[in-house]
This record gives C-alpha cells, sequence and structure tokens, in this order.
C-alpha cells in the first residue's frame, strides 16, 4: 500500500465516525439504540444483515477453505442463506409481533426470567468472545495486506471508530454504516473477481487446472460431502432463527412483512455474492498451488493483482466487512446486557434515559474487551477453535427450546427447556471431545439429545399456561399493530398466490433435498438439481413475502 | 479475444445487486430523514 491507498482508508473511517455524531441525535430512547425505532425498511434490512454476515471469514476463512476442499464449503453461505428465508417467512414474523428486543427476552416470556437470565449471560459471553476473534481476524489480514506489520495499530484502527459510531448512534449509525459497507465490499469484490479469472485463464482454465472434483458441488465423501450440507444447513436455520447479532436487525423492520421481506431479500442478494469470494479461493489454488496456509490464499491474490489505489479501495472493502459485524454484535451485547440483565435482574425501575446511558456505558466496556481479547487469542491458540466449537454445540439445544418447543408445543415447560438445553450441550461435549465425532454428526446428536430430553422432562412435570403463552400462541396468527396499520402478514397463506408462492417454496427445498441426497451416491445430476432446487426456494420465497 | 460468459455474469449479477442497492437503500433513508425531522417539528411546536 502507498501513500494514496492510506488516505482513502483514512477518509473511509472519517466518514463512518461522522456519520455517528450525525445520528446521534436520532437517538432518542433505548427503542432507537437498540432497534432504529423500529423503522428500518426491506432493503435496508437486507443490506443490514448481509453485511453484518459477510466477513472477513467469509474471504479469508471460507476462501481458504475453498483453495484446500475445492467448492463445495460455499453451501456454508448459500444453506444459511436459505435458512434466512425459512427464519424470514416463518419465525421472525411471530417474534416480531411480540416486539421483543433480545431472544432471551422471549425466554421469559415462553419459560421463566431464570432461562431469559442464563441464555443472556451466556449470549454476553458468546458474542463478547466473538467480537475478539472477528478483530483479531481482520487485523492479522490487514497485516498481510499492507504490509503494515504494527498489531496495536490495526487493532486501534479497527476498534476506535466502530465503538464510537455505535455508542453515538446505536442502531440508526449501525444501520446506516452497514448499507454503505454493504456496497463497498460488494464494489470491492467486483473489482477482485475479473482480475483474478484473467489471471487464472476465465472459467475453462480454472476448471482445467483445478485438482479433480474441486468443482463438485456435492461431494459423497471428505469432511465436505453430503452430508456437511444438510449439517451445516440445520445450523444454518438454528442460527438465522435465534441468532441474536442477525436478529436485533429485524426486530428493528418498520413492520412484520418489512421483517419477512428484510430476511429473504438478504438471503437472496449473499447467494451470489459468495461467489465472488470463493473463486478466489479457488483460483489462488491455481496461481499459488504450494501455500502453506490456505488461509493467506485471498490476502495473497489482493496484493498480487491488484495494483495501488484501487488496493486502497478493496482495503475498504474488507474494512467494511469487519466494521459492521463488529458494529452489530457490539450493539447485540448491550441490547442482552442492557435489556436482560440491567433492566431485568439489576434495576428493575430503571428510567429508558438510565438504560440507554448503561448501554452506550456496555458498549464502550464491550469494545475495550474486544481489544483485549484481540491480543489474547494468539496465546490461547487452540483453545479458541475448542470455545467455537463448544459455542456451536451450545447454539442447537438453544434453537431446541426456543423456536421447535417454544412456537410449536404449549405442553414444554421451562424444567423441560432446561434440562433440554444441558442435556444436548452436554451430549454434543461428549461426542465432540471424548468420542472424538466429526462436527456433522455432533450437530445430529446434540439436536437429537434436546428434541428427547425437552418434552420427557416437561410431561414428567407440572403443566404450566399463563397469559404470556397465550399472547405467543396469538402472534402465530396475526397482530393488532397490523391490523391498524392496514398490512397484515399471514404465515400460513390465505390467498391463491400465498398459496401458489407457498408451494414453489416447498417444491424447491423438495427438489434441493432430493439433489443433496442424490450426492450421496455420486449421481453427476446431484449438483443441478441442487442448485435449481435452491433457486426455485428463493423465487417462491420472495414471491411469498409480496402475497397474502 | 475470449468472452467468459459465466465470470461476466456473475460479475454482473453483482454489479445490478450493487446499483439496485445504493439507490433503493439512499431513497428510503431520505423518506425516513424527511419523517424524522417532521417528528422533531411537530415536538417543537408542541412545546
Amino acid at each position: 500500500m502507498i501513500a494514496i491507498d492510506y488516505i482513502i482508508v483514512l477518509i473511509f473511517l472519517v466518514v463512518m465516525f461522522y456519520m455517528g455524531i450525525i445520528f446521534y441525535k436520532w437517538v432518542g430512547s433505548s427503542d432507537d439504540f437498540y432497534l432504529a425505532g423500529r423503522q428500518l425498511t426491506p432493503f435496508i434490512l437486507a443490506a443490514v444483515i448481509a453485511a453484518t454476515n459477510v466477513n472477513l471469514y467469509s474471504f479469508v476463512g471460507q476462501a481458504g477453505i475453498a483453495y484446500k476442499e475445492g467448492i463445495p464449503i460455499i453451501w456454508q453461505t448459500w444453506t444459511g442463506n436459505m435458512a434466512l428465508v425459512i427464519s424470514g417467512l416463518f419465525v421472525i414474523p411471530i417474534f416480531r409481533r411480540l416486539r421483543i428486543r433480545t431472544i432471551p427476552e422471549f425466554l421469559e416470556k415462553r419459560y421463566s426470567k431464570g432461562v431469559r437470565t442464563f441464555v443472556a449471560i451466556l449470549w454476553i459471553f458468546r458474542l463478547s468472545f466473538w467480537l475478539g476473534v472477528v478483530l483479531y481476524t481482520a487485523v492479522i489480514a490487514s497485516q498481510t495486506i499492507s504490509g503494515y506489520d504494527s498489531f496495536t495499530a490495526w487493532v486501534l484502527i479497527f476498534s476506535i471508530v466502530v465503538i464510537l459510531y455505535t455508542i453515538l448512534g446505536g442502531m440508526w449509525s449501525v444501520a446506516f454504516t452497514d448499507v454503505i459497507q454493504f456496497v463497498l465490499m460488494l464494489g470491492s469484490s467486483l473489482i477482485l473477481l475479473p482480475l483474478v479469472m484473467s489471471a487464472v485463464g476465465w472459467w475453462p482454465g480454472l476448471t482445467e487446472k483445478l485438482p479433480e472434483g474441486a468443482m463438485t458441488l456435492i461431494k459423497n465423501t471428505g469432511t465436505y460431502d453430503w452430508k456437511f450440507i444438510i449439517a451445516i444447513f440445520l445450523l444454518g436455520i438454528e442460527w438465522a432463527c435465534v441468532d441474536q447479532g442477525l436478529l436485533q436487525r429485524a426486530f428493528g423492520s418498520e413492520n412484520t412483512r418489512s421483517a419477512a421481506k428484510g430476511l429473504v431479500l438478504a438471503g437472496i442478494i449473499t447467494t451470489p455474492f459468495a461467489l465472488l469470494w470463493i473463486l478466489p479461493g479457488l483460483a489462488a489454488r491455481v496461481l499459488f498451488p504450494d501455500l502453506a496456509n490456505a488461509d493467506s490464499a485471498v490476502p495473497l491474490l489482493i496484493t498480487s493483482l491488484i495494483p495501488n489505489i484501487v488496493l486502497g479501495l478493496v482495503v475498504v472493502g474488507l474494512l467494511s466487512s469487519q466494521l459492521s459485524t463488529i458494529s452489530g454484535n457490539l450493539n447485540g451485547v448491550a441490547t442482552i446486557f442492557a435489556s436482560d440483565v440491567y433492566e431485568n435482574v439489576i434495576n428493575r425501575k430503571a428510567s429508558d434515559k438510565d438504560i440507554l446511558k448503561i448501554a452506550r456505558l456496555i458498549t464502550l466496556v464491550v469494545g475495550i474487551g474486544m481489544i483485549l481479547f484481540a491480543y489474547l487469542v494468539p496465546i490461547l491458540g487452540g483453545a479458541v477453535n475448542a470455545y467455537l466449537t463448544i459455542i456451536a454445540i451450545m447454539d442447537m439445544p438453544l434453537f431446541v427450546i426456543a423456536v421447535i418447543y417454544g412456537l410449536l408445543w404449549k405442553r414444554v415447560n421451562w424444567q423441560g427447556a432446561v434440562a433440554g438445553y444441558i442435556a444436548g450441550a452436554i451430549s454434543g461435549i461428549i461426542g465432540q471431545f471424548i468420542y472424538g465425532l466429526n462436527f456433522n454428526v455432533t450437530t445430529f446428536i446434540t439436536a437429537g439429545t434436546a428434541l428427547i430430553i425437552t418434552p420427557l422432562i416437561s410431561l414428567m412435570t407440572k403443566e404450566e399456561s399463563n397469559a404470556q403463552i397465550d399472547a405467543i400462541w396469538k402472534a402465530r396468527t396475526i397482530s393488532e399493530e397490523e391490523i391498524i396499520n392496514k398490512n397484515v402478514y399471514n404465515i400460513i397463506p390465505k390467498t391463491f398466490n400465498g398459496r401458489l408462492s407457498l408451494m414453489v417454496f416447498i417444491s424447491g427445498l423438495i427438489l434441493f433435498l432430493i439433489g443433496v441426497i442424490m450426492g450421496s451416491v455420486g449421481s453427476p445430476i446431484a449438483s443441478y438439481l441442487a442448485v435449481g432446487g435452491m433457486i426455485i426456494y428463493f423465487v417462491g420465497g420472495l414471491f411469498r413475502t409480496y402475497t397474502n | 479475444m475470449y468472452f467468459d460468459w459465466i465470470t461476466w455474469s456473475i460479475w454482473l449479477l453483482g454489479f445490478i445487486i450493487m446499483v439496485v442497492w445504493i439507490f433503493i437503500p439512499a431513497r428510503e433513508f431520505k423518506k425516513l430523514v424527511q419523517k424524522k425531522r417532521a417528528e422533531e417539528k411537530n415536538k417543537v411546536q408542541h412545546k
């Protein structure tokens, strides 16, 4: 990088900080800080969700796996996008109608205050750790690309601006900067793609020079085989239905239908976007076949193929991908602490102004914690991977108790939920660390245990019924807010067009699953069926959000 | 000169998404700013 590149990066950071100052005036209440006053429109929401989900893990980690294992890793993003559609059509509308701010808040309504506090503390820990890892990844990639080696300088560049604009403007500045950052990261990927593809001899050159099977979307053996696609799809559904960092944006939507549209659009626009970091990862395999560290594949491509000045723009795009993820999760931790711990446990008589102050203070504290943790990551080494595995194990039971039983079966009570959650998590830990089972099998075991234990303990203990559970069941159909605003969204469609779109959506899902299963026997048409099914699924899902 | 339809189709799709996501959110944000300003005006008048 030369001086002009650094100036471009500096201008970008100053603009982001300025956004925080502008939106400071817009934050008059805690709802403004957490949820942008619940006024986000579908296209803004889609960009915000896409920007939060795409980060350097995509450009560095996924591209690195593509370098080593071939194209199948793209299913991690694609099935995640499909999961966003499921969540947007069937789950988020219910949460949006309940006007909750956090998933732990829903757990109190559905089960008990204890479950809310327990899950809230777990999520504060989980998100704070994740922030440290995200910051660390950003710093390492920036060092490689820029050639400027100071760890502390990059930590400060990334964190100070993002912490300040999140504290000042809350979700308003997070939303606005996310939209800008989404466009910037997409733009920089569009600069990279043709340069990379021309270097390998375009598409024919890429497919000819890659090792055999690297372009097979559905494999019947190996770590990233057809079972991986099913397991990661299940985890994607779990993530899209209970992840605080993601859902908080959907809770900030202007109404139920906008929440559904925002999630579906986010899933659709991120699908072609995924090719913009997977193809460079594959091209790096052709250009630099003997890399010791696959994660350096895309940073190396950037430094060797992109000229100065343009390099500054690409770095801004990569910075964007990271800042949007950090700001969203910072805001998420602040919301959980202020709403589920401070307001719910520490000071129940707190005024809205007090809560707003606490939320800002917590954003600062978590931001400082994130910086400290970024320094700890290299020392912890393998422990980080172990931790990330454990939280993956712990998220699946949360999905089972919050969404599957929380929304579908009234008879499940808090005793069953707590027992199912703990049993699911323990079974995952035993499977992963004692029996050394792989990630795919562990996912099925964790989900299966929680699915069995939760109803079993619930049936052995007293049935609960209260007005809050009734309110949740009512939210499955319609809300007064929708009737007043004349913008009703029915989860089960009422019109012909609505039913037709749902049929298209289901047909796409079935076709996708048939394709994945046919991949288990190495069928040559498996990939075509799965991708075709996915496209039909997206078309049906999008059509569904515009019908009733 | 060889023209790679696959790569440029992917590129074009990404470009269209980028253009759409510049103009529509900008329009939506403009409406939100107008709404916020109207709210502030109302507040001042009530005071």
